[in-house]
């Protein structure tokens, strides 16, 4: 039973992942045709070696190992969003969490595909399987990457799955079965990023990388371009999401079925008897209670395509649907997405009757409907009641919003993040430059250019330009404004990419130990197989996206599995 | 999308459609990895599930030995005799390289080329020798590696051969995530062509720049293989693995001086067992001036300079 529904549950993932309007196969099309682009230079690669590549044994890393180091700080950021959430109570970031853990196993499938197509034999993969291979652990750097990349891969798609499920079921998730993985998913991500620092930093022979502030700018560029890159994405999910034309059904405001008192009845115990049928932990209210909840408390029907409250209204009645079902949208930027699609035993409205702010979406009946009405004080009687006080909150948090607010939340991280990368990246060149004991040269190439030398310069400058326009325009109050965030953002990841790809792998083998001056430039083979790396992990985050916001907005659930 | 789907699952348009996308797909798919049928022989069944050198027992070990004659035999038109030469007891092997006689000729690095199968095209030699300023410095960043003069010794300048240090703290065998590189009991650190996954993790952390990858498959002419073979030594390697400097294990295992030390016209190579103290390498050891190069990065080299004075 629990395996037919949980393979049900996977049809229709993959089912609405082939779904979408002219733009959504436009670019799932795109992509798909850099995959085959990037595979088919793989195989070119595969067939003459390594040597199709710009590498040569005196810089023996190149563009895959660079965006290898890059990606892996954009998985371990999926936990600059989980953070606030489960540390700090956040819940204007909650349902982004799941955003930031599927980039994290995006990112992630980008950094295997990168380490593979590096190896010169990727057919002997085996011998790095534990057990059935040979296992230099803990002895080496690169035995720790392989054993904590693909356990929080693992870590990752179980949390999001489970989450995902359950709200697919509409179940509450049960705290024992993901809080723990998502306290060890915190650490975990930080462990990644040292932990691939380390891969360079344990290297005595390579002074440009044997530096301990390595590690420490690893996270905090990490940390800058992961959620600068959430930051554009959930934009993108806001504006995907959303109907423009949704708006033309708007009614006058205070016209609503409720204001009305349409269909008007009292409340009688049957209601709330049938009210617990769906909802389990009514059980636990006691009579009295009861009793005291229906005072005021009346019972509406109204057809479908009834408003049952506005956007903006400041009335505060909630609601708990009995018969019917009720779709909840929201109005953000001019746009309309769908919050949240209810059915009977759930709750709307709760939010403006608890707090007194006004409704922050306008909720319209999708079917013939008949839902409670319960005022202020009766709901507030109804969670004093620990069972129904759980289940209610839990359900308030359970909603897909994409404010503006949780954007700027973000913002700050990126922003405090940015200013540590900056800071950190002074301290290294201060020590390099201040005093010429010979520990610079790759530091001077990189900056300066040495020799004659200087393919990385312009690398360098770019990347100095864009962090500190990026820090600069994020110190400012007009990157409150989406447009001027979206540019920061950008010149965040383009900057980060720069200086944790070319930047910092690069230079570490330029001179070589024994002061060889060769420089590196990537073929356009190699290229090829980067962008075709790129799209994949793209698509595979559409994917994952396309599948997990009609859950989210409950659109995608259980109840309308028939 | 719901119009065209029935109750009872995908109606014919939507099934034709379906069917279109996925053929164009494994089409594309398949015109992508077309390049692969140029792809000679990769791997054989037998090389792809070959243990791991320390797990071979004696028999299977022979087996992989006349698997790799076949391969040889195969490839370049002639039989070698490929041995599994283990280490000696009471032996640790160490290298001492007089500076002050060293003339930059170069001959080191040819009669390497030539004893130890190192593919000619492209080029991958062992020895890379430095012509370094006579300023006192010696800093290997004023090492000139590319020096051509019509001819050596130039005056103002001393020559640096530099080649596997044999560390006895060896930063590349720790780093290999597979242990496909290794120190033996006598000093020697070996790779083991047919483990190696090509990384390049130990080609970055050698501070010595003595590793060598093979970026496409080596080329070597056929009348120019050595026959005389060893499993860790110089067998001809193939693309994607890495090789080093192995002190010509396959010559001294057998009690024979490296190809480099036989070659040396100046006499500036010495090499022996440093357990034995009637060595010619203890002797220097205990009395000429020897340094190591980098010695602050502390993967104490078993490989010396020296000066005669």
């Amino acid at each position: 039973m629990g395996m037919r529904s949980y393979l049900r549950f996977l049809r229709r993932c993959a089912g609405v992942s082939l779904k979408g309007d002219w733009r959504y196969y436009a670019w799932i099309g795109v992509l798909a045709a850099l995959c085959v682009t990037g595979l088919n230079a793989y195989a070119k690669q595969f067939v003459a070696g390594l040597e199709i590549t710009g590498m040569s044994d005196q810089v023996s890393w190149g563009v895959y190992i660079a965006n290898f180091t890059f990606l892996v700080g954009m998985a371990a950021a999926a936990v600059m969003l989980v953070i606030p959430v489960y540390i700090y109570k956040n819940e204007d970031l909650h349902d982004l969490v799941i955003f930031g853990e599927l980039l994290a196993v995006a990112a992630i499938l980008m950094c295997l595909a990168f380490v593979t197509v590096d190896l010169g034999r990727p057919d002997r993969f085996w011998h790095l399987i534990p057990v059935i291979g040979v296992f230099h652990f803990p002895g080496s750097m690169l035995s720790w990457d392989v054993l904590v990349l693909n356990g929080y891969l693992l870590l990752n798609v179980y949390i999001c799955g489970y989450l995902l499920y359950c709200r697919y079921q509409n179940r509450k998730p049960a705290k024992w079965f993901y809080i723990p993985f998502v306290f060890t998913a915190i650490f975990w991500a930080i462990s990644i990023h040292t932990v691939t620092a380390f891969l360079y930093v344990g290297l005595g022979g390579r002074p440009f990388w044997n530096s301990s502030i390595v590690g420490p700018r690893f996270l905090a560029s990490a940390f800058t371009a992961g959620p600068a890159f959430v930051i554009l994405a959930l934009q993108v999910v806001r504006r995907a999401s959303a109907t423009a034309g949704d708006g033309a059904r708007r009614q006058p405001r205070g016209d609503t079925a409720a204001s009305r008192r349409q269909l008007h009845r009292p409340a009688t115990a049957a209601d709330l008897d049938l009210l617990a049928l769906y909802l389990p932990e009514l059980e636990s209210v006691s009579p009295e209670e009861r009793r005291e909840c229906l005072a005021g408390a009346t019972i509406l029907a109204v057809a479908a395509g009834d408003v049952l409250l506005y956007q903006g209204a400041l009335d505060n009645d909630a609601f708990f649907v009995l018969k019917g079902r009720v779709v909840v949208r929201r109005e953000e930027g001019g746009r309309y997405r769908t919050t949240r699609n209810i059915g009977p035993g759930e709750q709307f409205g709760e939010v403006s009757a608890l707090t007194g702010t006004p409704r922050a979406a306008t909720a319209t009946a999708a079917e013939p409907t008949e839902v409670l009405c319960l005022p202020q004080e009766s709901l507030r009687s109804l969670m004093r009641n620990p069972k129904m006080n759980e289940i209610i909150t839990w359900r308030m948090g359970e909603r897909l919003m994409i404010s503006d607010r949780s954007l700027l939340i973000l913002r700050a991280i990126v922003q405090v993040s940015m200013i540590i990368n900056v800071f950190l990246l002074a301290n290294e060149i201060f020590t390099e430059f201040y005093n010429t004991n010979g520990h610079d040269v790759s530091w001077r190439y990189l900056v300066l250019g040495l020799d004659g030398y200087h393919a990385l310069v312009p690398w360098f400058w770019t990347a100095l330009t864009l962090n500190i326009g990026a820090m600069v325009i994020l110190m400012l109050p007009l990157s409150r404004r989406l447009k001027w965030l979206n540019l920061a953002c950008l010149m965040c990841i383009f900057g980060i990419w720069i200086e944790k790809g070319m930047g910092l792998v690069i230079p570490g083998f330029v001179p070589t130990p024994l002061g060889e001056m060769v420089e590196y430039v990537p073929t356009w083979n190699e290229t090829l197989v980067c962008v075709g790396i790129w799209a994949f992990g793209l698509l595979c985050f559409t994917i994952f996206l396309r599948m997990s916001v009609p859950i989210l907005q409950g659109e995608l659930s259980r109840a309308n599995e028939a | 999308m719901a119009s065209d789907t029935t109750d009872n699952g995908m109606s014919r348009r939507s099934f034709l459609r379906t069917s279109t996308v996925l053929s164009a797909g494994a089409a594309a798919i398949a015109a992508g990895l077309a390049p692969l049928r140029k792809l000679g022989q990769f791997t054989s069944v037998d090389e792809f599930v070959q243990k791991y050198y320390k797990e071979l027992s004696p028999e299977e070990m022979k087996a992989v030995l006349a698997r790799i004659e076949d391969e040889v035999q195969r490839q370049y038109g002639i039989r070698p005799h490929v041995r599994d030469y283990k280490p000696m007891n009471g032996v640790e092997f160490v290298y001492a390289l007089n500076l002050t006689r060293c003339v930059g000729c170069r001959k080191c690095v040819h009669a390497c080329v030539a004893e130890n199968n190192q593919s000619r095209n492209p080029e991958i030699q062992y020895i890379r020798v430095l012509r370094m300023p006579n300023d006192g410095t010696f800093d290997v960043d004023k090492g000139d590696h590319n020096y051509a003069p019509k001819s050596v010794p130039e005056p103002g300048v001393f020559y640096m051969p530099v080649q596997c240090h044999q560390c006895k703290n060896p930063p590349c065998v720790k780093v290999c995530p597979v242990k496909a590189t290794w120190q033996e009991p006598d000093g020697i650190t070996v790779v083991d062509y047919n483990w190696c996954i090509g990384c390049r993790y130990c080609e970055a952390a050698c501070p010595y720049w003595a590793r060598r990858f093979n970026f496409t498959d080596p080329s070597i002419p056929p009348d120019q293989l050595n026959l005389n073979m060893s499993y860790l030594g110089n067998r001809p390697r193939r693309k994607g693995v890495m090789e080093k400097c192995h002190f010509c294990i396959q010559r001294t295992r057998a009690g024979r001086y490296p190809a480099c030390v036989e070659v040396c016209p100046t006499g500036s190579r010495k090499f022996g067992n440093i357990l034995d103290p009637d060595s010619e390498v203890s002797y220097i050891l205990r009395n000429k001036r020897v340094l190591v190069l980098k010695a602050e990065v502390g993967t104490l080299p078993r490989f010396f300079y020296y000066f005669d004075v």
